[in-house]
């Protein structure tokens, strides 16, 4: 049922619980932990039970009136399974955080931030007005600074949350450029009332609008040139990696082309475009994660990369494609991160080098772990293997065959880096003493529900194609029932050919050694990934520019009474001389 | 109002303009820049009553003026408080030599 009192409730409820935790002071973290746990959860039964009452109208209008038109929420499909995921997967990071935030200093900020930014992400999926979508958006950029910068004595996690608030900020502005550029020429924030009535915009005004958007999304879902902040928010406790930056806040960028793709679909240039930036993004971070030395890294490479996939599936037509991929991932990312997670917390770091053997101490977390391995590399028939073969089929049928090919090569190295990484960190010998124990009961919990899930989600692909065709008239999608999947997938050709360069890229880590010749002969290349292609040399010069100039310009702020009245008065004569030349002409 | 008052008016703030804009772009003691300032804004004062004589809206001209001085009697007092400690710490009242700080 989906009425104005759950979508308050679904907002409100964590937000509620954020300021609670915060008022109970860390003096009391038991009541901390118990406050956060069932908030979450609470907000994740209100999201499951919109499900049903998925709708293509608004429900909920708040009329803020000015230029800032109406407020509306509309839980449409989209909005609904995206406002579910984050609230699902934020409850079981939640639970996650019992045990692995245990005895840490300053709970009520860790909590309140997290069930803040839970309540962000639902008002960002679930708002109808862009206005009120970039409101959310910047909300979920701060609470994801703040949590990425959580540990404040440690100047690089510092670094690291500046650095993401920086890029997705300024990814941001073309989100409002483009929401401003729309209201002055419709004179509505709706966003229904844009996808209906987009043909109507100048076409040089819609493709301003269109790769505004572009850009807004390629920064927020870290996607090339913008996805050197990812790997820099690794910092943050491991939780928030696989809420924010694996499950929901990484997923917005896909998810706002996604809901503008109708739109959009007809301006020259912009499908390819989109195609390029996952192309790109799911090709280089998939051989950057092949290099990194560390755990949370690597994953971060791999999400950059599988957001690429979701990106290009848009590029090529396949909304749903993407966006049932986008399910797998945020299951099996999230799975990822939090067996990560647990095995940070039980060796105390990060480095995979250190790593190795791992799996007989900690058997549990190895096998779930392994089940989110699987479903990353796309095998059969965990969710990746379905989602990720239904994404290359779109890209077959409608993309450009090259483009086709590298993503298939791409899939390649994901089961390379995928089965390096389970390697290293669960088999062989073990390279370094590290004290390992099994995870406790809060940790279980979240990864077993998680690995439950990989397993099964494809199973709903019948209802969640359904529920997504009914709300939004102007997408057009082609969905598929449960049957239909399975036939259409395995009789693909794109399913066979991935599945076999996948085959190629396990033999390939498997006889890695035999295979030296080759690495050391791609040594050049692995030196490129392992320097981010350049991108991290570009930003430091970005910065470089930046503060040379703000350093110039100081010269300008002479500190002298007598110049600053007359830069004053300059500017007063400038005004005048232009109301004058103004009203002259 | 006679075109002539009105006249006068203009030509009376726009002296007192010049003089505190001349004032504050060239003097360099800060009690003197304090009364440029003072005479600026007399200037200013000058220009919300005639303009409110002029489009017959006395009232509002008048006011806003009794707010203009209120305002800017407090802005005098804290600048010339300022001076005062200025000179207590650094030794000069020298604008540019003030400027010096910033370093």
């Amino acid at each position: 049922m989906a009425n104005e009192f759950t979508i308050l409730l679904l907002i409100g409820l964590p937000w509620l619980g954020a300021l609670l935790v915060w008022f109970t002071g860390d003096s009391r973290p038991r009541f901390q932990h118990l406050l956060a746990v069932l908030f979450s959860l609470a907000a994740g039964a209100v999201a499951l039970s919109l499900i049903p009452g998925a709708t293509d109208q608004a429900v909920l209008t708040l009329n803020v009136g000015g230029i800032f038109g109406a407020f509306t929420f509309v839980p449409d499909g989209l909005g609904v399974f995206l406002a579910a995921v984050a609230t699902v997967v934020g409850s079981l990071a939640v639970i996650f955080s019992v045990e692995y935030m245990k005895g840490e200093a300053q709970l009520g900020r860790y909590y309140a931030l997290v069930l803040f930014f839970i309540g962000g992400m639902v008002g960002l999926v679930l708002s109808g007005s862009l206005l009120l979508m970039f409101f959310f958006w910047e909300i979920t950029a701060l609470c994801s600074f703040a949590l990425i910068a959580f540990n404040n004595d440690d100047p690089k996690a510092v670094a690291g949350g500046l650095k993401a608030l920086i890029i997705t900020s300024l990814g941001g502005v073309g989100l409002l450029i483009g929401a401003l550029v729309i209201y002055g020429y419709t004179g509505s924030y709706e966003v229904n009332d844009f996808l209906a009535g987009a043909a109507q915009l100048p076409p040089d005004v819609l493709s301003l609008v269109a790769f505004g958007f572009l850009a807004a999304a390629a920064a927020k879902s870290s996607q090339v040139p913008f996805h050197t902040w990812l790997p820099g928010a690794m910092e943050a406790p491991t939780p928030i990696s696989a809420l924010i930056h694996a499950a929901t806040m990484v997923n917005a960028g896909v998810y706002l082309l996604a809901r503008f793709y109708p739109a959009f679909e007809g301006v020259p240039g912009w499908t390819t475009a989109v195609v390029i930036v996952g192309l790109a993004s799911a090709c280089l971070a998939a051989l950057m994660a092949l290099v990194a030395q560390d755990l949370k890294r690597a994953l971060a490479y791999s999400t950059i990369s599988q957001l690429g996939y979701m990106v290009y599936a848009v590029g090529v037509g396949g909304v749903f494609a993407s966006q049932f991929h986008l399910l797998s991932h945020a299951v099996f990312k999230a799975l990822l991160f939090l067996g990560a997670g647990a095995v940070i917390h039980s060796v105390g770091t990060r480095d995979m080098r250190q790593m190795g053997g791992l799996g007989q101490k900690m058997p549990f977390v190895r096998n779930t772990f392994i089940i989110g391995a699987l479903a990353l590399a796309g095998l059969p028939i965990l969710n990746g293997f379905w989602s990720k073969e239904l994404v290359l089929e779109a890209g077959l049928s409608g993309g450009p065959g090259w483009a086709f090919a590298l993503m298939v090569i791409g899939a390649g190295l994901t089961a390379c880096y995928t089965f390096r990484m389970v390697w290293l960190v669960f088999f062989g010998e073990p390279r370094a003493h590290l004290h390992a124990h099994e995870t406790g009961p809060a940790m279980k919990v979240s990864l077993g529900l998680l690995a439950f899930g990989t397993l099964t989600t494809w199973l709903l692909v019948g209802p969640f194609g359904e529920m997504l065709a009914e709300t939004l008239p102007h997408h057009h999608l082609h969905i598929l029932d449960l049957g239909e999947l399975i036939s259409e997938i395995l009789l693909a050709p794109a399913t066979w050919l991935a599945l076999a360069v996948i085959a190629i890229g396990l033999a390939a880590w498997w006889w890695h050694e035999r295979l030296a010749a080759v690495r050391d002969g791609l040594g050049f290349l692995a030196r490129w990934a392992e320097a981010d292609f350049g991108f991290e040399w570009i930003n430091r010069q970005v910065v470089r520019l930046t503060r040379g100039t703000a350093e110039a310009l100081t010269a300008t702020q002479t500190g002298v009474l007598n110049w600053n009245v007359a830069g004053i008065v300059g500017g007063l004569v400038a005004v005048l001389m232009i109301l004058l030349l103004a009203w002259g002409a | 109002m006679t075109d002539t008052t009105l006249t006068i008016l203009i030509v009376g703030l726009l002296a007192l303009m010049g003089v505190g804009l001349y004032g504050l772009l060239a003097v360099r003691n800060l009690i003197k820049v304090i009364v440029a300032l003072q005479i600026l804004v007399k200037g200013a004062l000058l220009a919300l009553v005639a303009a409110g004589a002029a489009s017959g809206q006395v009232n509002l001209g008048q006011s806003l003026a009794a707010t203009v001085i209120v305002a800017d009697t407090v802005v005098a007092v804290v600048g010339l408080a300022l001076a005062v400690q200025v000179r207590r710490t650094v030794g000069t009242l020298d604008v540019q030599a003030l400027a010096r700080l910033k370093k």
